[in-house]
């Protein structure tokens, strides 16, 4: 990461995405903001569309690589897209630069199944317009089997573009679910779970200043959204498992502490989206961070994440369906992705294409309006009258 | 003033409620809780309510004239022609930034501007939100610029922290007893609310 004159932090970002054929998506062709907001009605893919960030991650990470990659997701065939019928290849390309040089990088990965595997088709990589890679090339062709792997996984010959795989590899998805990060057994022996459920190990092995100057910060906001915690600390039993504490006031004078298993679902997915925010500086996947929280504290998010992006400079990328999330005025119109499930697939495109868009806000009708009802399931109406369908 | 008096109150946005809390503490009260938040036309639907309510309990409801052709009282008389005996039905002109612009040397150190930049009557400006992004574009502070001015091509009058930074001088910085100076609605608006918390009987 470097800074700019500015003294804005220079992280690289993903820039731009083009599918073709990934699940729910025939084509996708966008540009990415530094801060993406995905919208659209439940199974429409916005899981799926971060999924495609993960994937790149799974192709670079140890245990991970192409082939791992795509079983991990039930193998081509589940990758594909229904829709898809002219072509049976999947494409992925992503550019990658900063807002000064939005398409430093660029990374292109073509692939498909042949002969009951995952096989690559393309795989080209441009720097600054230079085509570093692009194959198949004559080794592949002399060795068919070598399109089982992306050069991008394999170490031997990834030195003219590491930095590609570090940044896929800085890649960071995290979707915490209260219930695991209680329970953390049922994550035993799981590095990184997306879930949570190993969350208060990952940040035990933090450096202790770190790991504290980060808990402070954390709990001064904290209490700003569960007035009555006070405190927050963070121990190893006997056991050396780690625990997540927090001390309450109450009619008791001292007040009392209340360990991970008592804390509630919205103070754990606070904790966990605050901690995960500060920690590291690759893009990060966020789901619904709306989810268990009360409205007025959902409001600020978007301002405290424009903040920390600002120092940071991280991307972010996240969905939702927060009418509150998104009746934030600081949040542009091109950072706002629309996903529309139609025959021909889900279609995405910012809410800046919106002819009307302009026009409503200025009249003063809110984005959060304009969008949940660009994004509306088509007769939603019928589900009121299920009681009484037979 | 009674210490134990608590207003509610009723705004159009999240920088109006960092004004109206700010506001209250410095006439020496506190807020009992916020509505509306959900912009001017909400906001004037639901101040019948309000104003129902203010006939037990003390209210402030904040609302920006913009640039409705009406003078404040003309405005006030249309929307609420009986207020209640504990309603403070307050019309910033033309917006609450105007309010905040009116501490000309508060403004001009937070956003890190020549206090030159200032205009001196705030309230002949048309759209002070908009100089105030016009400030923050000219502050030496880079910060400053990320937070409050709007990207290109974000389609946005403000910038992804504005509400925030703006919450932030309205809360800790800005200084009612010097806006008031070159504010006569905001003037006004202290007056009315000093004399509802003097009057309002207190909670127990």
């Amino acid at each position: 990461m470097s800074r700019s004159s500015s003294g804005r932090a220079q992280a690289l970002q993903f820039t731009h995405i083009y599918l073709e054929n990934w699940k729910n998506f025939l084509k996708v062709d966008t540009a990415l903001q530094q801060r993406v907001f995905l919208v659209g009605p439940n199974a429409s893919g916005k899981s799926n569309l971060l999924d495609v960030f993960r994937f790149l991650r799974d192709l670079v990470t140890v245990g991970g690589g192409f082939q791992e990659a795509v079983r991990r997701r039930g193998g081509v065939s589940a990758v594909r897209c229904l829709a898809a019928r002219k072509h049976s290849h999947v494409t992925v390309r992503v550019s990658i630069g900063s807002r000064s040089n939005p398409a430093e990088w660029v990374y292109e990965l073509q692939f498909s199944q042949v002969a009951k595997r995952p096989s690559v088709q393309r795989e080209r990589i441009v720097r600054n317009g230079e085509t570093l890679l692009d194959r198949p090339n004559s080794d592949d062709e002399a060795d068919p089997e070598r399109l089982t792997q992306t050069y991008l996984e394999q170490v031997n010959v990834n030195k003219d573009f590491r930095q590609v795989a570090d940044f896929f590899a800085s890649v960071r998805y995290l979707h915490v679910v209260p219930q695991l990060v209680r329970e953390p057994e049922r994550s035993v022996g799981k590095e990184n779970d997306p879930y949570g459920g190993d969350l208060l190990e990952q940040i035990a092995r933090t450096p202790e200043r770190k790991c504290k100057t980060r808990l402070t910060q954390i709990q001064d906001a904290l209490v700003v959204a569960v007035p009555q915690l006070k405190e927050l600390e963070l121990f190893r039993d006997e056991r050396g498992t780690p625990h997540l504490r927090g001390r309450y006031v109450h009619w008791r004078p001292k007040g009392a502490w209340q360990y991970e298993d008592q804390l509630s679902d919205g103070t754990l997915r606070l904790f966990g989206l605050l901690w995960v925010v500060l920690d590291g500086h690759g893009p990060l996947l966020l789901e619904e961070p709306e989810l268990s929280l009360h409205p007025e504290v959902v409001r600020h998010i978007p301002q405290m994440l424009g903040r920390v992006q600002r120092k940071t400079g991280r991307q972010l990328l996240m969905s939702t369906h927060s009418v509150d999330l998104l009746r934030d005025k600081g949040i542009g119109l091109d950072e706002v992705l629309l996903l529309k499930p139609g025959r021909e697939g889900t279609a995405v495109f910012p809410a800046s294409s919106l002819a009307d868009v302009h026009a409503l806000l200025a009249g003063g009708v809110g984005l959060d309006e304009i969008v949940i009802a660009e994004t509306a399931p088509y007769q939603v109406e019928q589900l009121s009258f299920f009681g009484d369908r037979r | 003033m009674n210490p134990r008096v608590f207003v509610t109150g009723a705004v159009e946005g999240p920088v109006d409620e960092a004004v109206l809390r700010r506001l209250v503490s410095h006439v020496g009260s506190g807020v009992h809780r916020v509505h509306g938040k959900n912009g001017k036309a909400a906001l004037l639907r639901s101040l019948n309510g309000y104003n129902y309510a203010a006939e037990r309990s003390p209210w402030v409801v904040l609302v920006d004239l913009d640039n409705d052709p009406e003078c404040p009282p003309e405005f006030r008389r249309k929307w609420l022609p009986q207020p209640a005996r504990w309603m403070c039905f307050r019309v910033a002109v033309r917006a609450v930034e105007a309010w905040l612009l009116a501490d000309r040397e508060g403004i001009a150190r937070f956003l890190r501007v020549s206090s030159a930049l200032v205009p001196r009557d705030p309230e002949s400006v048309p759209y002070p939100k908009r100089v105030l992004i016009e400030l923050a574009a000219r502050s030496r502070s880079s910060v400053i610029r990320q937070d409050l001015v709007p990207r290109p091509g974000s389609g946005r009058e403000v910038g992804p922290a504005y509400t925030s930074r703006m919450t932030e001088f309205a809360l800790y910085v800005w200084r009612p007893e010097v806006a008031e100076g070159s504010s006569e609605s905001l003037r006004r608006a202290l007056v009315c609310l000093r004399r509802l918390v003097a009057s309002a009987e207190p909670v127990r």
